[in-house]
C-alpha cells in the first residue's frame, strides 16, 4: 500500500489506474486473510448461532479500523471512499469466513 | 448440544482428507492450465482496433487534463464522418470457431482443466465417501436446507445443520475459490505479475468479435461527452505558492 494514488489539486482529483488497481489487490489479500483467520479463531472459541455472525462483523470493522490506522490520517491518498473499503467484498468474503468456521468447529467441538 | 455421537475416526478418514484433497486438486487444476496454456494468435488489425478502442477512451476519461483544442483535435481524429477510425466502413468478419482449430483446442483445454476434474473428483468422492455424517454447521438452518447439505442421506428427522460428506466436498469446492486466490497469487511472483499485465491491457486482449458494434458504441460515447477543462486554477495553485515564499 505504498503507492500514492492520487495527487489532490483543489477538487480536481486524479487517480492513478494502475495504483488503484494494487491497492484494492491488496486489500483484497487482507481481507480473505481475515476472513480465513477469523473464521478459525471462532471455530476454535465454539462460537454458534449469532455469536458468529457477530464475530464476523467485529473482524470486518477491526480489519477495516487496522487498515485506516495504516493509511494514517491521509488516507485519502490509498483509498477513494471509506465506507466502500469497509462495505466491498463483505458478502464475498462471508463465504469463506463459513467455511473455516464450520471447518475448525467441526474438527474441535463435533466429535 | 451434540445430540448426535460421530466416531471420531471419521473426522480423521472422511472429513480432513476432503478438505485436503479439494485444496490439493484446485491446487494442480492451476499448475496443469498454466502447462497447457498457450499463446493466442492475435490478428494484427484486431490488435489495432482494440488498442484504438482502449485510446479512445483514455481520451473520454482524462478529456478535463487536456485543453479544449486537443480533445477536440483527438476526437475529431476518430470520429470525423469522412475517414474517423470509428467511422470508416468495415467489411464484416466472420471467423467460424468451429472451422478453427485453434479454438477448438482452446475449448478442448478449457474442458480438461476445469469440467473433468469436476466429474472425476466429485464422482470419486461420492463413491469414496458416501453417507457420512460428516459435521455440523455452528448456527441453525431452517428445513430448505436439507437437500442441500444433506445430499447422499435421506433422514427425514435428521436435524438440517448436519452435513453429509459430498455436500461438505462442494462446500469445499465452492468455499475455497479465495483461499486459492490468496496462496497461488502470493505463491508465483511471474503469473501475478502476468495477471496484472492482462488486466492493464485488459481491453486490447479481449478482441470484439465483431469491431463495428464496437466502434459504433465507442463512436457515441465520444460523441456526447462534453468537455469540461479541469486544470482552470492551475497557474496560481502552482505559482503563487512560489511567489509568497
Amino acid at each position: 500500500m505504498s503507492n500514492k494514488s492520487k495527487t489532490k489539486s483543489s477538487d480536481v482529483v486524479a487517480y492513478s489506474e494502475v495504483a488503484m488497481r494494487n491497492n484494492s489487490a491488496v486489500v483484497e489479500y487482507c481481507r480473505t486473510s481475515m476472513a480465513a483467520l477469523s473464521g478459525c479463531t471462532a471455530g476454535m472459541l465454539g462460537f454458534t448461532g449469532l455469536y458468529g455472525a457477530a464475530f464476523y462483523i467485529f473482524a470486518v470493522t477491526g480489519l477495516w479500523g487496522m487498515l485506516l490506522l495504516k493509511a494514517g490520517s491521509n488516507w485519502q491518498e490509498y483509498f477513494v471512499s471509506r465506507k466502500a473499503l469497509l462495505t466491498n467484498g463483505f458478502f464475498g468474503q462471508l463465504f469463506t469466513y463459513v467455511l473455516c468456521w464450520t471447518f475448525i468447529y467441526g474438527m474441535v467441538h463435533v466429535y | 448440544m451434540s445430540d448426535l455421537l460421530v466416531d471420531s475416526q471419521i473426522r480423521g478418514w472422511v472429513f480432513l482428507p476432503i478438505v485436503v484433497i479439494t485444496f490439493l486438486v484446485g491446487i494442480v487444476r492451476h499448475y496443469i492450465s498454466i502447462l497447457l496454456a498457450s499463446q493466442k494468435k492475435i490478428e494484427l488489425q484486431q490488435l489495432q482496433d482494440s488498442q484504438v478502442i482502449l485510446r479512445s477512451r483514455l481520451l473520454r476519461e482524462n478529456s478535463r487534463f487536456i485543453p479544449r483544442s486537443s480533445f477536440l483535435m483527438r476526437r475529431h481524429f476518430f470520429n470525423n464522418e469522412e475517414n474517423g477510425y470509428l467511422t470508416q466502413k468495415r467489411p464484416p468478419v466472420t471467423q467460424n470457431m468451429m472451422t478453427d482449430p485453434t479454438m477448438m483446442t482452446d475449448m478442448l483445454k478449457g474442458n480438461v482443466t476445469n469440467v473433468l476434474p469436476m466429474i472425476i473428483i466429485g464422482g470419486w468422492i461420492n463413491w469414496m465417501f458416501s453417507g457420512f455424517i460428516t459435521t455440523r454447521v455452528p448456527f441453525p438452518l431452517t428445513l430448505r436446507f436439507k437437500p442441500m447439505l444433506q445430499r447422499g442421506i435421506e433422514l427425514m428427522h435428521l436435524d438440517a445443520s448436519w452435513v453429509s460428506s459430498a455436500s461438505w466436498y462442494f462446500l469445499n469446492v465452492f468455499g475455497l475459490r479465495s483461499i486459492y486466490a490468496l496462496v497461488l497469487g502470493e505463491n508465483n511472483g511471474a503469473d501475478q505479475a502476468r495477471q496484472m499485465q492482462d488486466q492493464m491491457s485488459g481491453a486490447a486482449m479481449a478482441m470484439p468479435p465483431d469491431p463495428k458494434v464496437a466502434f459504433k458504441a465507442e463512436w457515441e460515447a465520444l460523441e456526447i461527452i462534453d468537455h469540461q477543462w479541469g486544470l482552470q486554477e492551475v497557474e496560481n495553485q502552482i505559482v503563487y505558492p512560489l511567489n509568497s515564499c
